[in-house]
């Protein structure tokens, strides 16, 4: 197991992602500071 | 998020295995304003085609969080009237995470999916006397309240 998340930083990576593996997308908006 | 919940190894498990993550900035432009982001933490789940469905704002720990997500899980398969998976997504939650906040809202779209799968309205009642005996102060069981006279 990755001891990490691995997050998509780019809408359309994560969208193309989606479709290819049929799951939804968690979206985090978060506040980088 | 990031000191507590996202470290924690079955955050990490979860969201690796069952969702596809996307992390942007709060100010990140168009999404931002798409999605009405006023503060953070905000955290959608959005279905294949990026529609969303479930949106929340502020801080979950890890033992609410995977509750949420899964709840935002079942309600993309609702949307799109696949009920099977909503109702296993809606047990699997239950059955794992009975003391979360998450389960009166479970529970009342576990009989909504019901009714709307068999068009039974007794589903619809068994989801109000369930939740009035469970959780008799939820905000659910006030939305479930009418279906006590089916």
């Amino acid at each position: 197991m990755t001891d990490k998340i691995s997050w998509e930083t780019d809408w359309d990576s994560a969208l193309s992602r989606a479709k290819s593996d049929a799951k939804p997308i968690f979206l985090d908006f978060f506040n980088p500071q | 998020m990031d000191a507590v919940t996202y470290p924690e190894n079955s955050v990490i498990a979860f969201i690796n295995r069952h969702v596809v993550p996307l992390r942007v900035a709060y100010d990140s432009q168009p999404l931002a304003s798409d999605f009405n982001v006023k503060w953070t933490p905000v955290l959608a789940i959005l279905d294949e085609e990026g529609s969303g469905h479930q949106q929340t704002l502020g801080f979950f720990p890890p033992e609410e969080f995977i509750p949420s997500v899964m709840l935002g899980i079942s309600k993309v398969h609702f949307d799109h009237d696949r009920f099977d998976n909503t109702l296993s997504t809606l047990h699997k939650l239950q059955g794992d995470y009975p003391k979360s906040a998450a389960i009166p809202e479970a529970i009342f779209l576990e009989g909504v999916t019901r009714y709307k799968d068999s068009h039974e309205p007794k589903t619809l009642k068994d989801a109000y006397e369930q939740l009035q005996a469970d959780f008799p102060a939820s905000a659910w069981t006030q939305r479930a309240y009418p279906y006590r006279l089916l």
